[in-house]
């Protein structure tokens, strides 16, 4: 038989039964629009932890650790890594730095970084740029808001227990130095790690304001400082880290093993991103088991739908075998209507699926914002449900298979029934 | 053209342990020559429609040989039986067997579908039976508008349409009125002597069995009449 006749006679049958076949479509369509949806909720949050990842500025920096500074030695190994663009050293200060400004006092953390690696690197500055002498230094975002006079002090706590009282907190961004900060001299104090003053105040410039950090909740009030300085000062406690810029996000974790292969130790949010998919992985595997639950629930439907069908036309089939048709054939015709069920409900169930992801991203973040009363959530880039290619060929595979094997016995037990038996049954 | 050697069946019935063995064919020997019309006449349970079912290979014997063209088909797997059916026989049963859902015209052309001859050669094909049949007018009716007379027009039609050298016949005028039985039996005997087409004509009736070259009498199992051919 011509497989465009043998596509007629399966649709002719189908035509006919059209009642029970639309409802078996509709329900191996539901138990695939459930498997597809359901899934897709795992994509969706792995989609917006993932970009959360990849938006940080961070994404190609890889962090080393030690207890000393990173040697010369170690540092000309590391910049000669393929791939590595800039080797960029730092030393966290311990202790607090205390500022003056225009009567107004603040403290801060203070770092010491290599200004000529950080000049390699694009700019992190808002406004401004890198301290050239070790009497300059860069400002955090938030610095000239840390700046307080008493009267500052005073407002803050009286807006704070407000805002508590309505079951929140304030952020003190009302308070502060409100001229412009920029090329302003400042005294500053450093502590050793027993809170004593360590040397004399001394004046510092402004030359340089740090972008404002990503995370909106996070205050930079920080100073940067000129990595000459560090030998004014050999007695401060400090961490050392290094900052290794890799050129491209592709690149990171070659270089990362290459690291990890010569004892360094070393750590990039590559790796929290590669945490984050095998989580994930499994997360989806858990999600697709239980949405093939009802797929397997729908088989049934598809199987009794395949049964009755067998057995209402056990005459056909015997008149087909007397005819000539083979126990092949008659396999085949009833396999193909199973799998037009599949077919059918599957292809639905991905445009239902579509439509549903589309409504949930539309949708929940008005609800969750409602919730939770936070209306920032509607300005974040949330995915609830997103529905890749992949997820469609997977469950459009699963959902096919299923109905193809629910449509194996009933097709099997076609191929068993005797002519002569068939052809005694009535009409 | 068909030589039947031997053959013997047993149906087993009733449960495991409590078996009962009919013997139906008890060694049947007869001798069918092409373009003969050859009646195999017997009582209810004489064995002659399984005889019928065995040649048409809807079952296997439980011993003896079917030659058909010189070929053995009586230890045929279920495919090769079908493959061998399609191109050998065409049937005509007694409560004609066609599918209801199915107009004139798609019941005819159905051997040929299953035959994988594409649909220009189908339309030809059928539409020059139907006129030899006469239901060129009813190509598209289902089988349920028509007669029983009608109905089996379409069976004989749909079991030549592939130009089968034999075509069995079980009963094939049994669900029909006298003056139908004898169009029938007419149209049986023309398309013998046109087509050149062997009949092997099951029945009880002995009129219908007047139109065969030769009767073949079955009793108990066993040819108790008619004329064989020696081998």
């Amino acid at each position: 038989m011509l497989f465009k006749d043998q596509i007629l006679f399966v649709l002719q049958h189908m035509k006919k039964n059209k009642l029970r076949v639309t409802m078996t479509v509709l329900a191996t369509m539901i138990g695939c629009s459930f498997l597809i949806v359901l899934a897709s909720v795992g994509f969706g949050i792995q989609e917006t932890m993932r970009n959360e990842i990849l938006n940080q500025e961070q994404i190609t920096q890889i962090e080393l650790w030690g207890n000393e500074t990173l040697t010369e030695e170690d540092k000309k190994f590391i910049e000669e890594i393929e791939h590595v663009n800039v080797v960029l050293k730092k030393e966290s200060i311990n202790s607090t730095i205390h500022s003056k400004l225009e009567g107004r006092e603040g403290d801060s953390n203070g770092t010491f970084i290599d200004i000529s690696a950080q000049k390699k690197l694009p700019s992190n500055l808002s406004e401004g740029r890198l301290p050239e002498t070790t009497n300059e230094i860069v400002v955090g975002f938030h610095y000239a808001q840390s700046l307080l006079n008493e009267t500052d002090k005073a407002e803050i706590e009286r807006k704070s227990k407000a805002a508590q009282e309505e079951g929140g907190y304030y952020d003190g961004a009302d308070e502060g130095y409100k001229g412009e900060i920029l090329n302003k001299k400042v005294e500053l104090q450093f502590f050793d790690e027993t809170a004593e003053q360590y040397g004399e105040p001394i004046s510092f410039t402004i030359v340089g304001i740090l972008k404002e950090p990503t995370y909106d909740w996070y205050i930079d009030s920080s100073i940067v400082f000129h990595d000459e300085l560090r030998n004014a000062y050999p007695a401060l406690i400090t961490s050392p880290t290094t900052l290794i810029y890799v050129d491209s996000l592709e690149h990171v974790m070659p270089v990362l093993d290459e690291l990890k292969e010569k004892k360094y130790q070393v750590y990039s949010q590559v790796e929290q991103l590669e945490e984050l998919d095998l989580f994930f992985l499994i997360f989806k595997l858990g999600l697709l088991f239980i949405g093939t639950i009802a797929i397997l629930i729908a088989s049934i439907g598809i199987f009794n739908t395949m049964t009755m069908a067998v057995t209402e036309r056990t005459r056909e089939i015997g008149v087909l075998k007397a005819i000539g048709a083979s126990p092949n054939l008659i396999q085949r015709l009833f396999l193909m209507e199973s799998t037009f069920i599949g077919l059918l409900g599957t292809i639905l169930a991905i445009g239902v699926s579509y439509i549903i992801s589309f409504l949930a991203n539309a949708i929940l973040p008005h609800i969750v914002s409602y919730a939770l009363s936070d209306e920032n959530i509607m300005n974040h880039d949330i995915t609830f449900s997103m529905i890749p290619l992949s997820l469609v060929i997977i469950a459009g595979s699963i959902s096919i298979l299923v109905a193809i094997f629910s449509g194996w016995r009933p097709a099997r037990k076609a191929t068993k029934i005797q002519v002569i038996h068939a052809l005694r049954q009535e009409l | 053209m068909i030589k039947v050697d031997s053959l013997k069946h047993t149906f087993t019935i009733g449960k495991k342990d409590k078996e009962n063995r009919i013997e139906v064919l008890k060694g049947i020997n007869f001798n069918i020559q092409s373009k003969e019309i050859v009646a195999i006449v017997g009582k209810s349970g004489s064995g002659k429609s399984t005889l019928l079912q065995i040649i048409a290979g809807f079952m296997k014997p439980e011993s003896g040989s079917i030659l058909i063209n010189n070929t053995e088909i009586a230890h045929f797997s279920e495919k090769e039986s079908a493959a061998f059916r399609m191109n050998h026989f065409g049937f005509i049963f007694q409560n004609f067997q066609l599918l209801p859902g199915q107009t004139v015209f798609e019941n005819i052309e159905l051997p040929l579908k299953l035959k994988g001859i594409g649909h220009q050669v189908r339309q030809k094909k059928v539409q020059e039976i139907l006129k030899k049949v006469g239901l060129v007018e009813v190509e598209d009716h289902y089988p349920n508008e028509l007669s029983g007379g009608q109905q089996q027009r379409v069976a004989i039609a749909r079991a030549m349409i592939t130009n089968p050298p034999i075509i069995l016949a079980d009963e094939p005028t049994g669900s029909l009125d006298s003056q139908t039985e004898q169009e029938i039996l007419l149209l049986i005997q023309q398309l013998n002597k046109n087509e050149e087409i062997t009949f092997v004509i099951i029945t009880h009736d002995e009129e219908v069995a007047s139109i065969a070259n030769r009767k073949l009498r079955m009793s108990d199992g066993f040819l108790v009449g008619g004329t064989q051919y020696a081998f």
